[in-house]
């Protein structure tokens, strides 16, 4: 099956984004199929999270469109509560709900959203943290996890209002390296399900075993982008040659 | 604009009214008028051992109401305040030892003249000094603000003696009497009821007043004409039969435990806790109706400022913001005038005290509510509130069921100070006559001037209520804890 035929799940087209005179994103245009895991590589700085912050409009661009799941989010008078429900987000810093328990984070949005009712946002959120691995963590208090316990807990929260989209931003950057591979092995059993997903990283390794494409960002321009064996095997673009004899050898 | 700000001003009032139950209510048929006083001005103005209003000025107002058949409200307060009540429409009229000069008949009306006043100057009894020329090269006490202070300075170059100052008159006459001043100026009737109280000072003019003067019972000037006949009518007959005469004795002839309580009661803490239990207890009694009033409707018009001031919305921020600038800024006791006696100017309706003072605490410790419950939101992690938009609630959900809990959580120490700091606060409203604990304090000092027992009951009860408040928001935030 070739990439035309399937569905658009997110258009992006010539989008723009300044803070000041510092210009983030440079007319960016990107379409991401229905099933596919995009992965976002870059050096720092170079506006991978505030495009993919801009995907839900946690960011707001300057000019350009961007339509997700049909609907033209970069409209002002487009419902952004409505689409972002199925839209996840996971975070860096995890963000979990600080004044709630495991599976009251879980709970909290399908209930708040009228999406599920309690029994059955109850029955969800456990299967969800069966899923995730921490089925006996339902009742504690966010505060005593680890790192990856959060980052697990905090996908099942994003899972929890069955989004067809998933965007991860460094989801395993603040963590302990021995925490690190059981939160990537959700990530990949979620890929495998056939998720939507677009993932900033700098896990290589993973990039190369999940992503359909590998997109490189770098001074707010998509430089280069591709299967991930040419990204990362015979790369064009000099820039990414450089940045990724820096990764690769660090 | 001003017509809803004016809808709004009222209705707040109203609504304070209603729940701090002070509504007026106007059933008799005899004419009812609020009379303002000086709370502490003996022997015209002052507290008798039962806590009652006495005086020759409270017993001319008393025998000349019962004649001429008008009842009245009394309250007593500053002297300033008692003055500007009246001319600010709070009361209908005010006597308070208050001189008649051509400045104040501009905005005033008097009635007769009742009481022929001015400066005295007394020495310690046996003392060999004789007249002012006596006093070159000696001390003079005077206390701070007076007239009579006002006075001895415009003659101190003439007379060549040197001035020391007090806050309290007790201290001065003592300071007199232990010979470390030499004399004292000040109103020739205080010191002669100090006198005939015991102070052992002698007064040089007592039939003589320095820049004499008359004292008044006043109206606001073109208002109330018909209580300023009243008096006048009443005081005619009182100095026709002698009654009057009869008053002013009673007061400056009086032994010194006739009005002040023996001796006994107020030479100790025990004593002076008996004799004044009551006082005590009801001035103790307002201090906490005011403060748990205070705290609960500040701090519900204080969270109500705060989440304004994280909305969405740029305008709801802006009043936000403003407000809180604006009642943060203000001094306590500016916003205190301000309510009780400019606003009923302005707005043609009186405002009782009670009212005015809640209102006051309300505004101002509201808007310090408001910046510290408006920093606790803001300082709850930014995460927190994009986790909650990305999962698609609402900025009004996520404010509620996510950054409120949380900021609310930190406020908490700072809710308490707040609780501490109002408690405190409510001291200085007894500027505007209310009598809550340290305005108590006050009267019972100018009654048996034992400044230091009073204070230091009055400063030990404020460490008990606040000791009590103390534990009682840490056992609530134990318990918000857990
Ligand atoms: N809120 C903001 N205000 C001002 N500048 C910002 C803001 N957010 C990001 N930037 C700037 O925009 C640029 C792109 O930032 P962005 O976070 O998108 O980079 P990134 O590719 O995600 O980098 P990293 O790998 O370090 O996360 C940076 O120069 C950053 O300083
Ligand atoms: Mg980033």
């Amino acid at each position: 099956m070739s990439e035309a035929q399937k569905k658009v799940k997110v258009h992006v087209d010539k989008v723009n984004k300044s803070y000041g005179d510092n210009h983030v994103l440079r007319d960016i245009s990107l379409d991401i199929a229905e099933n596919e895991v995009v992965v976002m590589i870059g050096p720092s700085g170079s506006g991978k999270s505030t495009f993919l912050r801009m995907l839900n409009q946690l960011e707001t661009q300057d000019d350009g469109t961007i339509v997700v799941d049909g609907f033209d989010i970069s409209d002002k008078k487009t419902d952004i509560n409505k689409v972002r429900e199925n839209i996840g987000m996971v975070f860096q810093n995890f963000n979990l709900f600080n004044n709630y328990t495991v599976l009251e984070n879980i709970m909290l949005a399908p209930v708040e959203l009228g999406k599920l009712d309690k029994v059955a946002a109850e029955k969800k959120a456990r299967e969800l943290l069966d899923t995730v691995g921490l089925a006996d963590k339902a009742d504690v208090s966010v505060n005593s996890l680890s790192g990856g316990q959060k980052q697990r807990i905090a996908i099942a929260r994003a899972l929890a209002m069955s989004p067809d989209i998933m965007l991860f931003d460094e989801p395993t950057s603040a963590l302990d390296p021995e925490m690190v591979g059981d939160v990537l092995e959700v990530m990949k059993n979620l890929a495998d399900s056939g998720m939507t997903m677009i993932i900033v990283t700098h896990e290589m390794g993973f990039a190369k075993q999940v992503a359909d494409r590998v997109v490189f960002f770098e001074s707010g321009k998509i430089q280069e982008s591709g299967a991930p064996e040419q990204v990362f095997n015979a790369p064009k673009n000099a820039r990414l040659q450089e940045f990724l004899s820096k990764v690769m050898h660090a | 604009m001003k017509k809803t700000s004016q809808f709004l001003i009222l209705s707040l009032i109203a609504f304070v009214s209603l729940i701090s139950g002070t509504a007026y209510t106007n059933a008799s048929e005899k004419p009812n008028y609020v009379i303002t006083t000086d709370a502490t001005y003996p022997p015209f103005d002052f507290q008798d051992k039962n806590n009652q209003y006495t005086g020759i000025d409270q017993e001319i107002l008393k025998t000349i109401a019962k004649r001429e058949g008008f009842t009245y409200t009394l309250k007593p307060m500053s002297f300033n305040a008692a003055t500007q009540s009246v001319s600010s429409d709070q009361a209908d009229g005010v006597i308070a030892g208050m001189s008649i000069t051509d400045e104040r008949k501009a905005v005033y009306d008097f009635g007769t003249p009742y009481y022929r006043s001015g400066i005295g100057w007394a020495v310690k009894k046996g003392s060999n000094i004789k007249a002012l020329k006596d006093l070159k090269g000696k001390t003079v006490a005077l206390k701070t603000g007076t007239s009579g202070a006002d006075y001895a300075l415009s003659i101190q170059k003439e007379y060549g003696f040197k001035v020391t100052y007090f806050n309290d008159s007790d201290t001065l006459y003592n300071d007199v009497i232990n010979d470390n001043a030499q004399a004292t100026f000040g109103d020739l009737p205080v010191i002669q009821y100090a006198v005939k109280n015991g102070t052992k000072l002698k007064v040089m003019n007592p039939k003589a007043p320095i820049q004499a003067g008359w004292y008044g019972f006043a109206v606001k000037k073109g208002q109330n004409a018909k209580l300023l006949a009243s008096f006048n009518h009443g005081f005619a007959e009182i100095k026709k039969d002698g009654t009057y005469d009869k008053i002013v004795a009673k007061y400056l002839g009086a032994s010194a435990a006739t009005f002040t309580g023996s001796k006994k009661d107020n030479s100790t803490v025990m004593g002076i806790l008996n004799a004044n239990r009551n006082a005590f207890l009801q001035g103790l009694w307002q201090t906490v109706i005011l403060t748990v009033f205070a705290i609960v409707l500040a701090s519900i018009w204080g969270i109500l400022l705060g989440v304004m001031g994280v909305s969405q919305l740029p305008w709801i921020r802006a009043i936000s913001t403003t407000i809180i600038y604006l009642f943060r800024g203000l001094p306590l006791m500016v916003l205190a005038f301000f309510i009780y006696i400019g606003l009923p100017g302005v707005i043609g309706t009186k405002i009782p005290a009670f009212t005015a003072g809640l209102l006051t605490l309300i505004l101002n410790e509201g808007a310090y509510t408001a910046a510290f419950v408006r920093g606790g939101f803001e300082a709850v992690d930014r995460g927190q509130m994009e986790a909650a938009r990305s999962l698609g609630l609402p900025y009004s959900k996520s404010m509620r069921r996510v950054i409120m809990p949380q900021g609310l959580k930190i406020m908490i120490p700072s809710f308490i100070n707040q609780f501490i700091i109002t408690l405190k606060d409510t001291s200085i409203l007894s500027a505007i006559g209310i009598l809550e604990l340290t305005q108590t304090g006050s009267l019972i000092v100018s009654r048996n001037s034992q400044g230091f027992r009073v204070w230091a009951i009055v400063a030990v009860i404020y460490l008990i209520v606040i000791t009590l408040l103390t534990w009682l928001s840490n056992w609530v935030e134990k318990r918000t804890r857990a």
